[in-house]
């Protein structure tokens, strides 16, 4: 069976979970029975639907939004904060799609930084674009990033003028968000900054206009023609004058790689390991990156094409490649509040709570090594192509600190507003299907929490050292039975919340909790 | 083999947040004292009635629990004292109590019982009132209070070792603090440090061929080295050394063997925490043709010959004036047994307090076998006062504190203390000099003929206040008061069970 072919049968629960993990920031249990019997095809295509887009971020303080505001100094901190909170609290809100997980691939992709572009109004801006296109055509979402004022500060587009060439962007258009190194020669970066001679942006940090814009200078444009390399196939960009000439080179440069093989695979390649594994093997390539390459570009680089080709296939489904990815941090501190249905308050409301809940979870993620917006380099974070890729999340630090967001979350201590998070294990254990076996319980949790099946003794050991801890298994059934009789006892509640409690934190301070 | 997959357990900590100087000023109140903790946990609840047996009341014993009643003939008999006797099995502890070292308090419970392993497991841990529910443990209140804002920024200079340790896989509740557990769990420092070593040994059989695979067994390798006392738990093992022989095959002693060897080693740990489980003796406690053999000889047997041998260790490591021990179970059981000769779940039981600090060798009498509470023994010694004792009369807690800890003031069982009979002397203030004082301050008493055995200085807030103290002699300290603001504070000083306070003013 070939890799890609898609897989027909319904989904597995386990299938199902394992879709919904990767595909979005994490299911809550609810998430994982709709979409258990469902068709991979049926559920890609509603994981790719159209959603509402979404209403700008608010200053916390006066809870309206400032992306048309004019630049004010003293509220730069406050707007770069409330833009990252803002996002955080799409990804934890948003319901079973992609949209804000492929959103945040591209942010990982065309990578613009708070750290230097200094104006939350841009990175705002930006972050429009990317979740525009994040599942629409690619070749439209080059050009319009190319044009984005963020990035044109970002990688010094603006600076980039007929006679005094900036090559940044056009080297780094090539190297990173398109055809990838080894594909191009110096020439073609030559020539590439020279067809975007004549861009700039308008509004930066002003303190008297909110309008920020794109304009292109057609008298700092290199109007002479653009020849590129072999790795073109020697391609020329005629070159244009008038006000449309930045446009018009600009869409034959965007075609031009588009057109190289090279380009789809290097996407693709990008998109497996956001998706499915790190490892590259030569049998993957073969067989799974080179025709998923072939789809993508013969399906003129449409977005959700490519995606729907990805999540269906049977190779994604294998389960040797069920927990294949570590979880990186924004997957384990939202997936953790996702899976108990907690979300963010709305932020005009309450904009106290909002901000304390994404706030808090933007720190831990954060600290975890994972800045939305704020990447340490233009090459994006490195676990996604630094050799030990994943692995670069976990080291003794970054590990005792999941643990300790883990028990903070598990143990409610963490306050918002007037909110306390609460993920209750009771009502957790209703869900299941007979709380009162331990065997059952830990069964049922164990299948759900974790990407991988634990051992037997693992689940034993899960069940006679954390849940009833010394006692006899039948001393849990009895606790469970007491409580059950007189749910609304305080006492008899608490008795089995702390030994459920004890239970959840136990599994998440598990190495296999940190996979997805 | 499930060892690696655990050890992480859940009181490890990471080399967490950058130190503040506000926080280094806190840890710096942390109480001088080298004196250690050790609980015993009796999981599953524990026939105290079958540990402790009223000799004075045989008949009534007798009828109460024919089929599982220890021969008065088999009762182990303590010197100077006629009327209590202990499970035959418990030669060990028999020895200790003759030796001075041991004290039986008697009944001990708290108003309106639970029954609930779970519920009244946590009343223990949280130090609660039944029909309250607490979510931090007596103990992790105890160190939070010592060492506010465990564990972010911890370890520090100052405290370099854990706070609390707990032999095992998970803390125990008693250690819930209000940021977190405040104990390390650690199953076995033996492997522990093999696995913390440079390069840590994974067994891979345990993990699949798979991707995951691959990760999990990286993670649990990083999870090794995460907890931040890694390597302090590492030297300690290294360098303490038993000294005495244990009992083998005996779980109870595994344990302490462990902790006796941390804290020889010189951990500077102060709460250790062990446990023993298979107290829920509902069938067969003892044997068909003989009561004083069977799972619960078994286990007072085990608990007996591991707290002497502990003992023993301790001594011979001259350790022994440090650390005081104490057991625990969260229900004692029905003092009338089952037709399957066991016992179902109760209520007031005795406990063991040990260790060459003890003074008051029994609290409390016998209960009354003829005055049960629905076959229940009746409360006489609220287990919050043994608590209140640890804290304040072993570990050096003041009286504001203790209360804090313990949500209010309970009357320190007397454990630590000589039971006195006669009437005391009026005390005497000590004296201070001089007073106000901008640096060195003398504290002379001549009125306690045992000496001066803790000083504490407190703010006008009632929080404790770190003091530099020399012992110039037993009757005479100094202290430095150079780093104190001006203002009043409060000098406690205690000796025996005697505490005096007095006021001291520091000028500028």
């Amino acid at each position: 069976m070939a890799l890609l072919d898609p897989i027909k049968k319904p989904l597995t629960l386990q299938q199902a979970a394992h879709l919904l993990r990767r595909a979005t920031f994490g299911p809550s249990p609810a998430q994982i029975q709709q979409f258990t019997g469902q068709t991979p095809q049926a559920a890609v295509s509603a994981l790719l639907a159209t959603t509402p887009t979404p209403a700008p971020p608010v200053d916390p303080l006066t809870t309206k939004p400032f992306n048309t505001l004019p630049f004010d100094p003293l509220q730069q901190g406050n707007w770069q904060g409330a833009t990252k909170y803002w996002w955080i609290g799409l990804m934890l809100n948003e319901g079973a799609s992609l949209r804000e997980k492929m959103t945040l691939f591209w942010q990982n992709h065309f990578v613009s930084t708070f750290n230097e572009v200094s104006d939350a109004r841009y990175m705002y801006r930006q972050n429009t674009v990317l979740r525009r296109h994040a599942l629409g055509s690619f070749r439209s979402f080059v050009i319009d990033m190319t044009k984005d004022p963020a990035m044109l500060r970002y990688l010094n587009g603006n600076q980039n003028v007929a006679g005094k060439p900036n090559e940044n962007y056009g080297r780094e258009l090539q190297e990173l968000f398109t055809i990838g190194r080894g594909n191009y020669s110096e020439d073609d970066v030559k020539a590439a900054a020279r067809v975007l001679t004549g861009w700039t942006e308008t509004g930066y940090r002003s303190a008297t206009t909110g309008d920020v814009t794109t304009t292109f200078k057609a008298a700092q444009h290199d109007t002479t023609d653009k020849v590129f390399s072999d790795a073109y196939q020697k391609t020329v960009i005629k070159g244009r004058t008038g006000t449309t000439a930045g446009d018009d080179e600009l869409g034959d440069l965007v075609d031009m790689i588009l057109k190289q093989p090279e380009t789809a695979r290097f996407l693709v390649r990008k998109l497996y390991r956001w998706f499915i594994n790190a490892d590259l093997t030569p049998d993957i390539e073969l067989n799974f990156i080179e025709p998923l390459a072939k789809v993508f570009r013969d399906g003129g680089y449409e977005i959700k094409t490519v995606l729907t080709a990805l999540l269906t296939s049977q190779h994604f489904y294998d389960d040797a490649l069920r927990g294949a990815v570590v979880k990186s941090p924004v997957e384990l501190t939202l997936g953790t509040l996702r899976y108990f249905g907690i979300t963010a308050p709305d932020p005009v409301a309450n904009p106290m709570g909002f901000t304390q809940l994404t706030a808090y979870v933007w720190s831990r993620s954060r600290d975890l090594q994972q800045d939305i917006m704020d990447q340490p380099t233009v090459f994006g974070w490195r676990p996604y192509y630094d050799t030990g890729h994943y692995e670069l999340w976990i080291n003794s630090t970054t590990l005792a600190l999941r643990g300790l967001y883990t028990d903070q979350v598990a143990a409610g201590n963490v306050k918002y507003g007037a909110d306390k998070l609460t993920l209750d294990p009771v009502v957790l254990a209703q869900r299941t299907a007979d709380p009162s076996d331990p065997v059952k319980l830990i069964d049922e949790w164990s299948a759900q929490f974790f990407a991988t099946d634990l051992t037997k003794s693992q689940r034993d050991f899960l069940i006679d050292n954390v849940l009833v801890s010394g006692l006899p298994r039948y001393e849990w059934t009895a606790e469970w039975l007491t409580y059950a009789s007189a749910p609304t006892d305080k006492s008899k509640l608490m008795a089995v919340r702390t030994k459920l409690n004890t239970t959840l934190q136990f599994m998440f301070r598990m190495a296999e909790y940190q996979l997805n | 083999m499930l060892l690696p997959v655990f050890i992480d357990g859940f009181g490890a900590k990471a080399f967490g947040s950058p130190n503040s100087a506000f926080m280094e000023a806190l840890v710096n109140l942390a109480t001088t004292t080298d004196r250690v903790l050790v609980m015993i946990q009796l999981n599953g609840g524990n026939d105290g009635l079958n540990m402790v047996i009223p000799l004075d009341q045989m008949s009534q014993y007798n009828t109460l629990r024919s089929n599982i009643a220890l021969p008065e003939a088999r009762v182990l008999k303590l010197n100077g004292n006629g009327t209590t006797g202990l499970h035959t099995a418990m030669t060990g502890l028999q020895s200790l109590y003759n030796d001075g070292m041991l004290s039986i308090v008697h009944s001990v419970s708290y108003p309106t019982p639970n029954f609930s392993h779970f519920r009244a497991s946590d009343i223990w841990f949280t130090g609660a009132d039944s029909n309250q529910t607490l979510t931090t443990g007596w103990t992790g209140r105890y160190l939070n209070q010592e060492w506010p804002g465990y564990p972010v920024g911890f370890p520090t200079k100052d405290t370099p070792d854990p706070l609390a340790i707990q032999i095992g896989y998970i803390t125990s509740t008693a250690f819930a603090g209000p940021a977190g557990p405040m104990a390390v769990a650690i199953p076995n420092p033996d492997t522990f440090a093999q696995l913390v070593g440079d390069k840590p040994q994974i067994d891979s059989g345990t993990v699949t061929n798979t991707p995951a695979g691959k990760h999990v067994a990286y993670i649990r390798q990083q999870q090794l080295s995460s907890v931040a006392y890694a390597a302090q738990i590492k030297v300690a093992a290294g360098k303490g050394k038993n000294l005495a022989t244990y009992p083998t095959g005996n779980s109870l002693a595994e344990q302490l063997k462990i902790v006796s060897r941390l804290i020889h080693g010189g951990l500077q740990t102060r709460v250790y925490y062990v446990t023993i489980g298979g107290f829920d003796t509902h069938a067969e406690q003892v044997t068909a043709t003989d009561t004083t053999v069977g799972n619960h000889a078994n286990l007072m047997r085990t608990l007996s010959d591991a707290i002497r041998s502990f003992q023993d260790d301790l001594k011979l490591q001259g350790i022994d004036d440090r650390v005081a021990g104490m057991t625990f179970s969260e229900f004692g059981r029905r003092a009338i047994s089952n037709a399957s000769r066991g016992t179902d779940h109760g209520a007031a039981a005795p406990l063991f307090v040990f260790g060459k600090g003890v003074k008051t060798q029994v609290v409390g009498k016998n209960p009354n076998l003829s005055d049960l509470d629905n076959n229940n023994i009746r409360m006489q010694t609220d287990f919050r006062q043994v608590y209140a004792a640890l804290l304040a009369d072993w570990l050096g807690e003041g009286q504001p504190e203790m209360a804090t800890v313990l949500q209010r003031s309970f009357d320190a069982s007397p454990i630590f203390r000589q039971t006195i009979t006669a009437t005391e002397p009026a005390p005497v203030a000590f004296r201070l000099y001089p007073n106000p004082a901008s640096d060195q301050v003398l504290l002379e008493t001549d009125t306690f003929s045992a000496g001066i055995d803790r000083v504490a200085l407190y703010d006008p807030a009632g929080r404790r206040v770190g003091v530099a103290v020399n012992r110039l002699t037993d009757h005479a300290l100094g202290l430095n008061v150079q780093a104190l603001a001006a203002g009043t504070y409060i000098v406690s000083v205690e000796s025996g069970s005697k505490r005096l306070t007095e006021r001291l003013v520091v000028a500028r």
